[in-house]
């Protein structure tokens, strides 16, 4: 799909006309901005951002903008200043780093409301959004350790979000088979699609045979190691669908449609009912953590396996087992 | 580590080494063209991002991988041609006018994608590697050397041609007098600004190169920065190869080395090493082998001068 | 001819303003060519955003009016422009003696690093003394970082573009390892140091607004080393180094001390810079503490012509339009990263336009 961003604001002008006569029936406008640490171009985490940000829009009728910040902490403060400041009445800052800042700033203004991804912090109008994205994990980790003989982890860099998965695809293996062999890298950046490519490929030479990359932007690359490796080494598209890139390799898709979660927590917002505490999406959130095999692949999980993770996903969405560190 | 297990490393690290090195060599034996005809760019990093988007947008909009390679050559040398206007024609420093063009292509590169590709699916159909009967499948020695694409295997023609046409051709022995003695070629009624154009436009094609070599035969997309500094490491394997093309091919592929040696540590789990320090080594390294290479003996004589003509 | 003039005047105007007069048709003279290149600059910035279907003259409406909405959006240019400022002065002196740091990021990055192990490990210092430490151990570090490089050259003639380059790995390498490691906040999941203890901040202009007086410091350095370089006799031996190197070891100057203080008067700011993030901004240590001000500090140096004096101007216009990019994303959703390229042509106007000047001079 190619869609010029001049075509697509175009769009979003024609679309804002179209609902805006209705909506001025009400006294004002839902705004929410957005402050993204990269480009929402890449498939990776920003766009993750950017497309809760478009279902706040399409689903609530709100005015949206954003903004892509360098990964430049001195800069946050004034973004959520300058959205506040223009009436913005949500502000989603998408990731951890955003959270001092937004404390800082909610102070001088208590009714606008700060959400922050991948944030445990609840404090007054300050409130964190969290996709325990160890549980998805702890399921692959459950199948890597049933149908393959070693797994390789490619990561961007050190941070929450991606530990946090890592370690919840390890808990899944090791709960299966305690010795089960686990190589991990991180390339250093969200960037170098190269570098991710390569780091898969090494481990797929030294012996893994499901290898799942994690590098927001970069991520990518490591699909296509997979895919140019042969059949043999199973994968799962993870946030987004990459099927299309290797489609002899992923068994199943581990999508999260934080749009959906953020939509129901403006939502509560925009009638008046904020929520009482940090939010955290997990698999007991099928709306937003979906979980899918693929039947159209040359290889696929087989039915027993399929129904001990459907067993094991139902006691993590309960609560019984703790996936995460 | 067993020994089958060390010759199956071995064999991975060589084959990544070299295609980590792919747009290192381009770039640098570039580079080696553009300083000995006494011109040191240091937008190289600008330069390669403008031929690494030239490229994948080419084969973005026209499925071809050739043509790629080719739009992300002529993006690089128009690039060239800027800093060949400045530095030569106007006889700008060099640093500056670099440095200058490094803001530009990351601004550019970075504003184009964002407004134009808001989504690019799953991106372009990239070089594939090229099969060769018998010598593919040979164990080890196939994975290192010969399951790459053509692009890769190009490094050693380039690599070869160019130390042919610096060291075999009276334009090659000009160019280089013009780096060394600018005066004397002026004297000999040749025109020094034209070699240097000429340099600079080897150069930053070959740059362009390079940069295209990441989108269309490394990886299939772009990615905001996808150079990640390689045009800076560039400027280092340049002094280290003592501004020789075959140099330049050998150190990129040290290069190439430790990156990959770097990314396949990190993944054995008995190496307790923090991975900041692997992805430091190459770094490291390069200041001490300027260390131990030390001298300026081998660089052009009037590198970073422009040349005042009489 | 001259004397006569000058004797005429002295009758007309008293002495001070007669050399006021004189500076101030300097400036004026002088400062033609950097505005005419950030014309130039925004002009070309316009046609891009045009070209590409946005609208071309919210370059100056949004971008440049928009970034002085009131006195908080004032203080958050000038608190952008304090790094830049800081390492653009810094590079001058740098430059001038023909020393091409290229390693202000990294300097900045072990600045902030030391800035922030003095500021957590150490309590119970009054502000009076904790402040200034934090900033005197951030601009420690910088010039130490900045030294290396400048070690290798005079000792290996070890390419300074080279090492500083790989320096500013290195030390982002390191920051990174520190912030998931040993300086980690042990109370957080995230990579960030712990929060430095508050008589370290450095201290705020208004209380209410983020401004720290790390701007005045900036603009007195940047002043004091505008006096160095052109009225102390180290000032004069740099410049006469960066000029002509063979001459000044014929005139029995000590070339390569002369290197080493140029390089680490730079790094030291550059180490302030970063100092001053963290003790100033952040509080806390980030692997990503600085968005490039290191590299944008060369351009603001450059714009600025190797003066220290300008590159306080040069540094506020940078911190202008950085500051007015992220406005013009937030209300016309222009890609943020348009103002590198504008920086970009900044600079190639401003060599062109000092051609030009040259040719009319020489012509007239």
């Amino acid at each position: 799909m190619k869609l010029s961003r001049r075509t697509f604001l175009e769009g979003v002008a024609a679309l804002s006309i179209a609902v805006s006569v209705p909506a001025m029936a009400h006294a004002e406008d839902l705004k929410m901005g957005l402050l993204v640490p990269g480009s929402v171009s890449e498939e990776g985490w920003n766009r993750i951002g950017y497309n809760a940000l478009k279902g706040v829009e399409e689903q609530l009728g709100a005015k949206i903008s954003y903004v892509e910040l360098q990964q430049n902490p001195a800069s946050f403060e004034k973004a959520f200043r300058d959205y506040a400041s223009q009436g913005y009445k949500v502000i989603l800052g998408h990731g951890f780093e955003f959270q001092d800042a937004a404390l800082e700033v909610a102070l001088d203004y208590p009714d606008t409301y700060f959400l922050i991804s991948s944030s445990s912090i609840h404090e007054g109008n300050v409130i964190g959004l969290n996709t325990d994205t160890s549980q998805p994990f702890y399921l692959m980790g459950v199948i890597a350790a049933k149908m393959g003989r070693k797994a390789g982890l490619v990561g961007g860099m050190e941070i929450p979000p991606i530990q946090q998965a890592f370690a919840g695809f390890k808990n899944g293996a090791k709960s299966v088979n305690p010795d089960f062999p686990i190589s991990e890298a991180y390339i250093g950046n969200f960037t170098d699609t190269t570098a991710a490519k390569e780091a898969a490929l090494s481990m797929i030479s030294q012996g893994a045979d499901f290898v799942v990359p994690n590098a927001s932007g970069a991520t990518v690359g490591g699909y296509q190691a997979i895919s140019e490796s042969g059949p043999d080494v199973r994968s799962f598209s993870i946030f987004s669908d990459f099927t299309p890139v290797a489609p002899n390799n992923i068994l199943g898709l581990y999508v999260a449609d934080y749009a959906q979660g953020v939509v129901e927590v403006v939502r509560t917002i925009k009638d008046g009912s904020p929520p009482t505490e940090n939010v955290v999406f997990g698999l007991k959130d099928p709306k937003v953590m979906s979980f899918t095999f693929r039947d159209d692949g040359p290889v696929s999980v087989p039915e027993d396996i399929r129904a001990e993770v459907k067993a094991i996903s139902d006691k993590i969405a309960a609560g019984e087992i703790k996936t995460g560190e | 580590m067993d020994d089958m297990m060390f010759l199956t490393f071995l064999a991975t690290l060589v084959g990544a080494a070299w295609r980590l090195a792919t747009p290192l060599i381009f770039a640098s034996i570039g580079e080696v063209f553009s300083e000995r005809a006494g011109v040191l760019n240091i937008g190289l990093e600008g330069t390669m991002l403008v031929g690494a988007f030239c490229g994948f947008a080419t084969a973005f909009a026209t499925d071809s991988v050739l043509l790629g390679l080719l739009t992300g050559v002529l993006g690089g040398m128009l690039f060239g041609l800027v800093f060949a206007f400045f530095t030569i024609t106007i006889k700008a420093d060099q640093i500056v006018v670099g440095a200058a063009l490094n803001l530009l292509g990351m601004g550019l590169t970075a504003f184009l994608f964002r407004t134009y590709y808001v989504s690019t699916g799953k991106g372009i159909e990239i070089a594939q590697p090229v099969h060769i009967p018998w010598l593919s499948d040979l164990p080890f020695l196939g994975e290192a050397f010969f399951q790459q694409n053509l692009i890769v295997y190009s490094t050693i023609l380039v690599a070869i041609l160019a130390t042919l046409v610096l060291y075999r051709t009276s334009f090659g022995l000009t160019l280089r007098a013009v780096g060394e003695h600018p005066k004397a070629v002026d004297v000999a009624g040749r025109n020094v600004a034209a070699y240097r154009y000429g340099a600079v436009l080897v150069g930053t094609g070959l740059a362009g190169l390079g940069g295209a070599f990441l989108t269309l035969g490394h990886s299939n997309q772009f990615v905001e920065g996808i150079t990640s500094g390689r045009g800076f490491i560039v400027l280092a394997v340049v002094v280290f190869a003592r501004w020789s093309p075959i140099g330049a091919f050998f150190v990129s592929l040290l290069f190439g080395l430790f990156y990959a040696l770097q990314l396949m540590l990190q993944a054995q789990a008995s190496i307790v090493v923090p991975y900041q320090v692997l992805q430091a080594l190459p770094y490291i390294m390069t200041i001490i082998t300027l260390v131990v290479v030390r001298g300026k003996g081998a660089a052009p004589g009037k590198l970073g001068q422009p040349y005042e003509m009489r | 001819m001259e004397q006569v003039n000058q004797g005429v005047r002295e009758n007309v105007y008293p002495q001070a303003a007669q050399a006021l007069y004189r500076t101030l048709s300097q400036v004026a003279i002088s400062a033609v060519t950097p505005l005419a290149a950030v014309i130039v600059a925004l002009a070309c910035g316009a046609a891009l955003l045009w070209l590409n279907g946005f609208n071309g003259s919210d370059v100056v409406t949004v971008m440049i009016f928009g970034s002085f909405q009131d006195m908080r959006s004032v203080g958050e240019i000038l608190l952008k422009a304090t790094p830049l400022i800081l390492i653009g002065a810094g590079l001058c002196v740098a430059f001038r003696c023909k020393i091409w740091n290229i390693g202000a990021e990294g300097q900045l990055y072990v600045g902030a690093i030391a800035a922030t192990f003095v500021g957590t490990s150490i309590d119970g210092l009054s502000v009076w003394v904790h402040a200034p430490l934090v900033m005197l151990a951030g601009a420690i570090a910088g010039a130490a970082w900045a030294g290396i490089a400048g070690y290798l050259k005079v000792r290996f003639q070890a390419s300074e573009i080279v090492t500083t380059i790989m320096l500013n790995y290195i030390a982002i390498i390191l920051t990174s390892y520190l912030v998931t490691g040993p300086m980690k906040d042990a109370s957080a999941a995230y990579p960030q140091s712990a929060r430095l203890v508050r008589e370290a901040w450095t201290p705020r202009i208004v209380s209410d607004m983020r401004l720290h007086v790390g701007i005045l410091v900036a603009v007195v350095l940047a002043v004091a080393l505008y006096i160095f370089l052109q009225r102390s006799s180290r000032g004069f031996a740099l410049r006469v180094v960066g000029q002509n190197p063979h001459a000044a070891r014929y005139a029995g100057m000590n070339v390569g001390r002369n290197i080493m203080i140029a390089i680490c008067i730079s790094g030291a700011m550059a180490g302030l810079a970063g100092a001053f993030e963290v003790a100033g901004v952040t509080h806390r240590l980030y692997q990503n503490i600085s968005p490039g001000y290191g590299f944008e500090g060369i351009a603001v140096a450059l714009l600025a012509g190797n003066n220290p004096l300008a590159a306080i101007l040069s540094g506020g216009l940078f911190a202008t339009l950085r500051s007015g990019s992220e406005v013009l994303q937030i209300t016309s959703q222009v890609p943020q990263v348009l103002v590198l390229v504008i920086q970009g042509i900044v600079i190639l106007s401003v060599v062109a336009f000092a051609k030009l000047r040259d040719i009319i001079r020489i012509v007239a």
